[in-house]
């Protein structure tokens, strides 16, 4: 069984754009247990009953950005050692230091193509 | 079905415009004197959101213009940068090209670089910032090793990654760098999402054969019990006999549930009330909180929920997996008791507690998944079209019930009949129905009303005033189309009243008003019509200019009676124009009649109030839908007609005393010591000559928008009933006096009268000359 069919992901992103561009790439290479939120405290409420191995995650969203999620993530011992990629508008050094800190496991600048999604992804998990 | 990408980038486009509506929400609240940093949060959001989705679709127009608009929007959220009035009417000038950019990228356009380029000047030189190089950053993904097992079975996932792998310090709760976390948004959410108030109770269910045996089911008790709070359910299922033993006529599961709610004791009871004595029953308060309920970290029944919710999401391979689940996952080591082992059950006990056999145990309710209040309720995106469809096909419902209706009248069946109850429940219902269909339609009017505060923003430029919208009534539903047609009279309308109504910067200083000229628009709902107001603090209608222009343009004669009302509505008069020189903003030959036409054809109309130095009000009235109406059905000589049911105040029978005759050919109607002007219906349509004698006679009290009244004199009232609205404009254009057309229950086919209409062109003939009569006599 490859990685890929056993893997499992949240997509987190306010806009459903986002989310649907990630995970119809997620589908075009073959991950298909797939779910998804509209914001952390959602996806937060989603893992509890449905976890998963990577968390892929928006920076920029309202009320609990993409560091506060994985800092409540990685606070929670259910969930600490999730995987997390952080996609971001703007890769700020203040950010990515802040990510690194928390134990995030790579970033994605925006905009991204299905192969760069791809890349990040098994820079984590290995090749799918 | 259709390629993925094609409707994303569709959803795309309509995401924009809901982001584009908050965007103009957020400039406006900051234009307002908001300096809270989340209404600058949404703003920059907003804009960031665009551009994220932009890049991934490659409209590369629209990423370079929100990215600059985006980098002036983080200045200012960066507190590095403070917009004053002016920055932000940049802001709304940047918020109404990047929309103008938005659509152009949908519909494939371009939008000329000589709209763009001045604003990004003025927002560059204005933020003072340069395009910034971005720094390479230097970071090492941290791998995960991933341990799925060698079963293929689903992985235990709380192990699953090892921490040590982290590159970084092992992020423990201890060594975790601290983050500003929003203030409604504790930490450790997952947590006390998983935790529940302690309030609640655990109830232990156990029917007997006597409560399947009366036709009761557990489910629907569950259920009952679910809209007291969140319950998580599991089934026992260890007195199952195997299966040849087993008697299909006997109960043999129970139940253990947990429900959290605020309602007494008394609450859960009542939900069993009608198994009482048909089951065992034990219910107790929970005690400890979290514990009992926290989702079980007994593998197993962690597993067992994971997929009954992931099911939806990825049910072809969910459900394969299930039986995978039961039996890999049940001999797993139980890292606790699991949680429900701890409720006081009874004898039953032993058979949760025991891990191997929790397999047997099937939580056959999830817990219902309470949304979070935050969150924005769920919604679909349909085609227009399908929902016309609808509308349409209870047009036609609305029609077969009255066609119903008439045969079963016909057939002589008596009102109490099955068939008339059964067909009154149908009447009712189709009611129901049709009113549901129009909600769909129905939606705020707050975009209409967003685009015309960039109406107002550009007219006030154009001509060097100083303008402020107000909006009143921004959620009031209206229908679709209604909204659609609206927009273009509507932007005459604001035009108008930023170009004619209100004052110079000067003249307003001088009469000791504000230098801000305002102008409000307001939307409400008033007695099933939907009325919207336009208007302005300005110097009100220059009477004596309107009518010396009506007379130099020949719409009246020099020596004309007018009252101020007369005169008010000679705008509407085709041809008419005020303004001394046509500015470039209002003149562009469209005319106050244009207006007023296109609202007619909205079934709406238009009315003026205008006080002498302190503005003017534009008041649009229209029919909350235009799909059906209810109407009074009148017969008047042999022809059938039907009269909007909302402009009949009441209808009465005339006597002689009623009757007043007033001039050679008209009569009044004397009502409750007012006097109303009498109109034959039959006349004014031109069937008939005034009848001789209206003594005995029925007339239908219509009330007007403008408070005017006038009794329309029919010869008979047949019904009262709901009718579809079928247009008769497309093939023979606007009749005076008549809305639309109609199909009643016998198939004939009746005009709709549009009273208002009919009255304002009405010739009032109600007597013959006295010189005819003598011919005839």
């Amino acid at each position: 069984m490859a990685l890929r069919d056993q893997l499992r992901v949240m997509v987190v992103d306010d806009m459903s754009t986002s989310r649907g561009l990630i995970t119809n790439a997620l589908d075009s290479y073959g991950i298909r247990n797939v779910a998804s939120a509209a914001d952390g405290p959602s996806a937060l409420q989603k893992l509890a009953a449905y976890p998963v191995h990577l968390v892929i995650s928006d920076y920029n969203m309202p009320g609990m950005d993409g560091l506060q999620l994985l800092h409540a993530l990685r606070s929670n011992g259910q969930t600490r050692g999730v995987g997390f990629l952080l996609i971001t508008g703007r890769a700020d050094r203040e950010i990515i230091d802040m990510g690194k800190r928390l134990g995030m496991n790579n970033f994605l600048k925006k905009p991204f193509d299905p192969a760069g999604l791809r890349g990040a992804i098994e820079a984590i998990v290995g090749k799918l | 079905m259709s390629d993925p990408m094609a409707e994303i980038r569709a959803s795309f486009f309509i995401e924009c415009e809901e982001l584009l509506e908050s965007l103009q929400d957020g400039l406006q609240l900051m234009d307002d004197g908001d300096t809270d940093p989340e209404t600058i949060n949404i703003v920059f959001r907003a804009v960031h959101s665009i551009k994220g989705g932009a890049g991934a679709f490659g409209l590369d127009d629209l990423v370079r213009f929100a990215h600059r608009f985006e980098t002036a929007m983080d200045e200012v959220r960066a507190g590095r940068f403070h917009p004053d009035g002016e920055a932000i009417r940049l802001f709304f000038a940047c918020a109404d090209i990047l929309g103008d950019l938005v659509r152009a990228a949908r519909d494939d356009e371009q939008v000329d670089d000589a709209v763009t380029g001045p604003v990004l000047e003025k927002l560059d030189k204005l933020v003072g910032l340069e395009e910034e190089e971005e720094e390479v950053l230097d970071f090492t993904p941290a791998t995960l090793s991933l341990d799925f097992g060698d079963g293929g079975g689903l992985p235990d996932l709380p192990d699953l990654p090892d921490l040590s792998a982290l590159p970084a310090a092992d992020p423990s709760e201890d060594t975790l760098p601290s983050l500003e976390l929003p203030a409604d948004m504790p930490a450790p959410v997952a947590e006390a999402a998983m935790e529940s108030t302690a309030k609640g109770f655990t109830v232990h269910f156990k029917p007997e054969n006597a409560l399947y045996a009366s036709g009761n089911e557990p489910l629907y008790l569950f259920r009952a019990l679910r809209d007291l709070g969140d319950i998580s359910v599991t089934c026992h299922c260890g007195d199952l006999p195997d299966l040849d033993q087993l008697d299909p006529d006997t109960g043999h599961l129970s139940w253990n549930l947990t429900v959290h709610t605020e309602e007494a004791e008394q609450a859960v009871r009542e939900v069993f009330e009608f198994v009482d004595g048909l089951c065992v029953l034990e219910i107790k308060p929970l005690t400890g909180g979290g514990a009992m309920v926290a989702p079980a970290p007994a593998p197993a029944l962690v597993v067992e929920q994971a997929v009954e919710i992931a099911a939806p999401e990825a049910a072809p391979l969910a459900a394969p997996q299930k039986p995978q689940v039961s039996t890999e996952a049940a001999p797993a080591p139980t890292p606790k008791p699991a949680p429900v082992a701890k409720l006081p059950v009874g004898s039953d006990d032993d058979t949760i507690d025991a891990a191997p056999k929790d397999e047997k145990t099937a939580p056959s309710v999830p817990a219902k998944a309470t949304g979070t209040p935050t969150q924005p309720r769920a919604t679909v995106r349909v085609d227009l079209e399908r929902i016309d469809r609808l509308v349409n096909l209870v047009g036609e419902l609305v029609i077969n019930q009255a066609m119903l209706s008439q045969s079963v009248t016909e057939a002589g069946l008596p009102p109490n009949s099955p068939v008339s109850t059964g067909l009154e429940e149908f009447l009712q219902l189709t009611r129901d129905i049709q009113e549901s269909v129009m909600m769909i339609r129905a939606q705020p009017i707050k975009s209409l009303f967003q685009r015309m505060g960039r109406i107002v923003r550009e007219s006030s430029a154009s001509v060097g005033k100083e303008v402020r919208l107000y909006t009143d009534g921004e959620n009031t539903e209206v229908d679709k189309t209604v909204i659609e047609r609206l927009a273009d009279p509507l932007t005459h309308m604001i035009r108008n009243a930023v170009d004619h109504g209100l004052e110079s910067t000067e003249k307003r200083l001088e009469s000791g008003k504000s230098r801000e000229g305002h102008v409000t628009l307001t939307a409400q709902h008033r007695s099933g019509r939907i009325v919207i107001e336009v208007s302005d603090d300005g110097a009100g209608i220059n009477r004596e200019r309107v009518k010396q222009k009506a007379i130099e343009k020949e719409l009246i004669p020099a020596d004309a009676q007018l009252s101020d009302s007369d005169i008010d509505n000679l705008l509407f008069l085709p041809g008419f124009s005020t303004a001394a020189e046509i500015s470039n903003l209002s003149g562009r030959g469209v005319g106050m009649d244009v207006v007023k036409s296109s609202i007619q054809a909205l079934g709406g109309r238009i009315s003026i109030t205008s006080h002498e130095g302190k503005g003017t009000t534009f008041s649009i009235s229209l029919p909350l839908t235009l799909a059906v109406l209810d109407g009074m059905v009148v017969r008047v000589a042999d022809e059938t007609l039907v009269v909007p049911l909302n402009a009949i105040l009441e209808t009465l029978t005339l006597t002689d005393d009623d009757l007043k005759a007033l001039g050679p050919e008209t009569h009044v109607v004397q009502i409750r010591g007012g006097f109303v002007p009498l109109l034959d219906l039959g006349a004014e349509l031109g069937y008939r000559k005034p009848q001789d004698s209206y003594v005995g006679g029925i007339v239908l009290l219509i009330g007007q928008e403008d408070g005017n009244r006038a009794a329309l004199a029919v010869d008979a009232i047949e019904d009262q009933r709901q009718v579809v609205i079928k247009g008769l404009e497309g093939s023979y254009g606007r009749v005076p006096g008549i809305a639309a057309a109609t199909i009643l229950g016998d198939g004939q086919i009746a005009l709709i009268l549009d009273p208002t209409d009919l009255v304002g062109q009405a010739s009032g003939r109600t007597r013959v000359r006295q010189p005819q009569q003598a011919l005839v006599g």
